[in-house]
């Protein structure tokens, strides 16, 4: 929530934003699954101008052995931003405590959704690079993650996404992106089960009253409804063209 | 999936209906996953490698998370690491600890290393799929349930990989088997 006040762009001007989005514009999203070949799921996203890889190994033996449950799989976490990512506002690159506590959030959000009992004493791995960050690093990361384990066969009860709202001008939208993040009145990414309406994933920087709260929680799951089908497509898309090597390749 | 419980594998119960768990096909009241882990199960016989040799037996690596355990009291012959094995999974346990048995080694050959749920369009209905490759390539081709192929023997083994890999990207389609035929004749070596 930085960002120099001198500096601070008119994020609102007769209903458009910075980008020329309207308060409910999503940014775009496309994203692609199985694109590693060394990972048993994968995906790409690119959400707005966020490009990030999700990469999941296992159910896999838990080292080190004192991690592992005797009547589950551990669920861990990476998340990390890469040196070229634009991440200057955010902090710098590499392992510092933003990247921690997304890597803890992000856990959380799955531990809730995997069904880990089938696999005791073995780990899941979520790994997640950024390789360039725009605002909502968080939330294209989960919503690329949950792709990814649904690309591992990794038992799930839903398939999440998730989505930022933000208050810009005072006004409650959908979606933000970096500039939005940085000079907004508040920020707050959600991510859902969209099948039972159940929260994995809950923050909020800034101050919001009660119904702006529940404005953006309103905005938040119609976003989530759409990212939802762009993940499903991405998921059909590897058996309605089947490839025998998983590379990411342009064209 | 079902708005009513039903006991199906890979999915589960809430609140009175059924829901799938992973990417599969779902149809005649049985859902087959796309993708996951290999879960073994007793009477499996599977591809294993040597990864370990103890006093008492050997330490076997199957494609999964769990390790399974050969005794010596099992089998007659001497093994070393690194060596391929075509075995039966005897027994698993809740910690999906695994005790093999029936263990034969397999000659010296190359491991190809799939996804344990293409295994069934690989061996194909009667082994006719892995019955046309071995006639297709000259080489032996042996898949392990839990995802191990192992290929030996003089014939085309690079050509042997490939169909396999063919399979495995599209097992979940039509029409594979002409597929597959058609690319064995036009890639076979006089």
């Amino acid at each position: 929530m930085g960002g120099n006040s001198a500096e601070k762009p008119a994020l609102l001007v007769n209903g458009k934003r910075v980008d020329g989005r309207g308060v409910e514009d999503l940014r775009s999203v496309k994203i692609v699954a199985r694109v590693l070949n060394d990972a048993e799921g994968s995906a790409y996203i690119e959400w707005g101008k966020n490009k990030i890889l999700a990469g999941i190994y296992g159910p896999r033996e838990c080292i080190p052995r004192h991690d592992q449950s005797l009547y589950r799989a551990v669920v861990k976490c990476r998340y990390n931003m890469a040196p070229f990512s634009g991440a200057e506002e955010h902090g710098r690159s590499g392992p510092n405590r933003r990247s921690k506590e997304l890597s803890k959030v992000i856990k959380e959000a799955f531990e809730n959704v995997i069904i880990s009992e089938n696999f005791p004493k073995t780990e899941i791995s979520i790994f997640v690079e950024v390789l360039q960050s725009d605002g909502g690093t968080r939330c294209a990361a989960v919503t690329a993650a949950a792709v990814a384990l649904a690309d591992a066969g990794i038992p799930m009860k839903d398939l999440i996404s998730a989505v930022a709202v933000c208050k810009i001008d005072g006004q409650i939208a959908v979606d933000p992106g970096k500039e939005e993040d940085n000079f907004g009145e508040s920020d707050m990414p959600i991510a859902f089960s969209p099948r039972t309406g159940e929260i994995l994933l809950f923050q909020m920087d800034g101050n919001l009253t009660r119904s702006e709260v529940a404005r953006g929680l309103e905005l938040a799951k119609n976003a989530v409804s759409k990212i939802r089908a762009v993940q499903v497509e991405a998921i059909k898309k590897v058996y309605d063209e089947p490839k025998e090597d998983r590379f990411l390749l342009i064209g | 999936m079902a708005d009513k419980p039903e006991r199906i594998s890979y999915a589960y119960v809430e609140n009175g209906k059924t829901y799938s768990t992973v990417v599969g096909l779902f149809s005649e009241g049985k859902l087959v996953p796309l993708e996951g882990p290999y879960e073994p199960l007793p009477d499996d016989l599977i591809v294993g490698i040597i990864s370990e040799v103890r006093f008492s037996g050997y330490s076997v690596d199957t494609n999964s998370p769990y390790v399974g355990f050969l005794s010596s009291r099992e089998i007659r012959e001497r093994f070393n690491m690194g060596d391929a094995i075509f075995a039966r999974i005897v027994k698993v346990d809740e910690v999906k600890n695994m005790d093999i048995g029936d263990a034969k080694k397999l000659p010296e050959g190359r491991l190809v290393r799939v996804s344990s749920v293409k295994i069934p369009r690989i061996i194909g209905k009667k082994n006719s799929m892995v019955d046309m490759i071995r006639a297709n390539t000259g080489c032996e081709v042996i898949a392990g349930r839990n995802g191990y192929v192992w290929i030996t023997g003089k014939g085309d083994s690079n050509l042997a990989e490939r169909a396999i890999r063919m399979i495995e990207a599209q097992a979940h389609t039509h029409g594979l088997t002409d597929r597959v035929a058609e690319f064995l004749k036009s890639h076979k070596k006089a």
